[in-house]
């Protein structure tokens, strides 16, 4: 811990730290001004920030902090939130196709896989219509299953049931249902909690693949992951954003008290 | 198993016997007295003399009560899935509180309430007379809330993170518990339906007045005609106490509800095995 602690250094606030909110050019997904209240509570507080159209990009921040809620709220699995959203340049509010058809465009995979009764290769299609399935070759499900770097260890047991997977064969397998809908970005809460360095370190090597032909935003607890990852930042803490930027800058420099004392601490105390 | 252990055990086992063993001595002794009057002419055989205490065979009591039991469950089922859909996915709290309030409350009133309103309302009212179709409404009516809470417990119970993924994967409400809510759930739902076709195959005094005669039915003509079942002729059969081949036929009657009660109820035991999550 005090290694990490001499390692921070504090840069003058001029250095680029925000990701600017309003570039509408090169971006595939633009926040602004994103509130959102559960129960009378405000979760999410004026989060604005954008990513660019691939790259990774890490959301970190101490638990509470509303990672998972924005998540969902990208997703529009939270929909009564204020502000505006921007996928693609569209309102996400008035998405063409509707909200079903949005969020089929943006893969969301939880921190833990959620597989359903069925064999592997029936998950891995199930988001598909009847119609889609039918033309849809062997080998795009072998491709998804490439990329999520499963394919070597189910190809030979497509039929077997979902539940005969590790767990974090199961994440993977998440991964690459996610994929077979040709999402236009990947939204992971936490893919690698609870995993095994073995498949932490096949889901990252997956995701950053994956990321320089999307965007991919996960968000991780693991400071060393995070790390690892690279890309941009997104530091939030207490339904704040509270700081965003390259992730090298971001953990050697941070720039505000509340992401040197997270990183200081993993702990994060707005109060 | 040390000396404690095994004197809590003993403890805790002889707290659970007056719980089990009037029961048992009940069924045993219906068994007892009903098995050796049971034989295969009075299941199946001709129902051509049906006078009272000399009835040759229960088989168009046995078909009252299943039609019965079939005709409730047919009507419950859908209202019952129904409200728990609406519950799981439409209704904000307040819409939850009082739907839930309404079942919690009318599991509460007594059959014979639902029997005196089924006489008014249904027969005399709407005249569709002491008839199949009223018995079958008024059971439905009586198993309704049951069948709602346990669809909804059902449906509660399916993990989060299960609707979350697809509805993530964009599927749209009508997919979501097509593909998902209901292949998950099937086990819970099917054990309550089992249940509530028990509860219905048990009920005597609602149908006692709406739905039931003693004798003269051997099928209903219509769902406006009235019918037998197990259930309401071990009620007058038992009131003739003198006649003792009356009784007999009641004590046979009583086995044959039994069992069809017990395999329905194994039947949603074996239902409870199968894990949700598939």
């Amino acid at each position: 811990m005090n290694t990490k602690k001499n390692k921070i250094t504090t840069v003058p606030a001029e250095l680029p730290q925000q990701v600017a909110a309003n570039d509408a050019g090169d971006t595939s997904l633009h926040v602004s001004k994103l509130s959102l209240a559960l129960d009378g509570k405000n979760i999410l507080r004026d989060i604005s920030f954008s990513l660019p159209a691939q790259g990774m990009n890490i959301l970190i921040g101490p638990s509470g902090a509303g990672k998972s809620t924005l998540l969902r709220c990208l997703n529009l699995l939270h929909s009564d939130w204020h502000g505006e959203l921007r996928i693609m340049g569209h309102d996400a509010r008035c998405w063409p196709e509707g909200e079903d058809e949005l969020r089929r465009s943006i893969g969301l995979i939880a921190q833990k896989p959620a597989l359903f009764p069925c064999s592997i290769q029936q998950n891995i299609v199930f988001g598909l219509s009847r119609k889609e399935c039918s033309y849809m070759p062997q080998i795009r499900i072998e491709k998804v299953l490439k990329q999520a770097a499963l394919w070597d260890e189910v190809k030979n047991r497509l039929h077997d049931h979902a539940a005969t997977l590790s767990v974090g064969q199961q994440q993977r397998l998440c991964i690459a249902r996610a994929l077979m809908l040709s999402p236009k970005m990947l939204l992971l809460d936490e893919p690698t909690a609870s995993l095994d360095p073995r498949s932490k370190q096949f889901i990252e090597t997956s995701l950053l693949e994956l990321a320089q032909n999307m965007p991919v935003l996960c968000v991780t607890h693991d400071i060393e992951q995070a790390k690892r990852l690279g890309g941009q930042v997104i530091f939030m803490c207490d339904g704040h954003l509270i700081e965003s930027g390259d992730s090298k800058l971001f953990f050697k420099y941070p720039n505000r008290i509340e992401s040197r004392e997270f990183l200081r601490w993993s702990v994060c105390d707005c109060s | 198993m040390s000396m404690n252990e095994r004197n809590a055990k003993i403890l805790t086992t002889m707290l659970a016997l007056p719980a089990l063993l009037p029961p048992a001595a009940c069924l045993s002794y219906i068994l007892f007295k009903g098995i050796p009057v049971l034989d295969w002419a009075m299941l199946i055989g001709s129902s051509q003399a049906i006078a009272f205490g000399s009835i040759s065979t229960l088989w168009p009591q046995i078909t009252g009560s299943i039609l019965l039991m079939l005709g409730a469950c047919a009507l419950a089922a859908p209202v019952a899935l129904g409200g728990a859909l609406f519950y799981a996915l439409a209704a904000n709290i307040r819409q939850r509180q009082t739907l839930l309030g309404m079942m919690h409350l009318l599991v509460g009133i007594p059959p014979i309430v639902y029997g005196l309103c089924g006489l008014i309302v249904l027969v005399h009212v709407l005249h569709w007379g002491i008839s199949l179709l009223t018995g079958m409404v008024i059971l439905a009516v009586i198993i309704l809330p049951m069948l709602l809470m346990n669809s909804v417990n059902a449906f509660d119970r399916i993990p989060g993170g299960k609707t979350e993924a697809a509805r993530a994967l964009g599927l749209s409400n009508g997919q979501l518990i097509r593909r998902v809510w209901l292949p998950v759930a099937w086990p819970a739902l099917m054990t309550g339906l089992l249940l509530g076709m028990a509860r219905a195959l048990s009920e005597t005094a609602p149908i006692l007045f709406t739905a039931t005669v003693f004798s003269g039915v051997v099928w209903p003509d219509s769902l406006f005609s009235p019918v037998t079942s197990l259930q309401t002729h071990i009620f007058y059969l038992a009131q003739e106490g003198a006649n003792a081949e009356a009784v007999d036929i009641a004590w046979a009657s009583a086995v044959i509800l039994v069992i069809l009660v017990t395999a329905l109820s194994f039947g949603a035991s074996a239902l409870r095995k199968i894990r949700m999550d598939g």
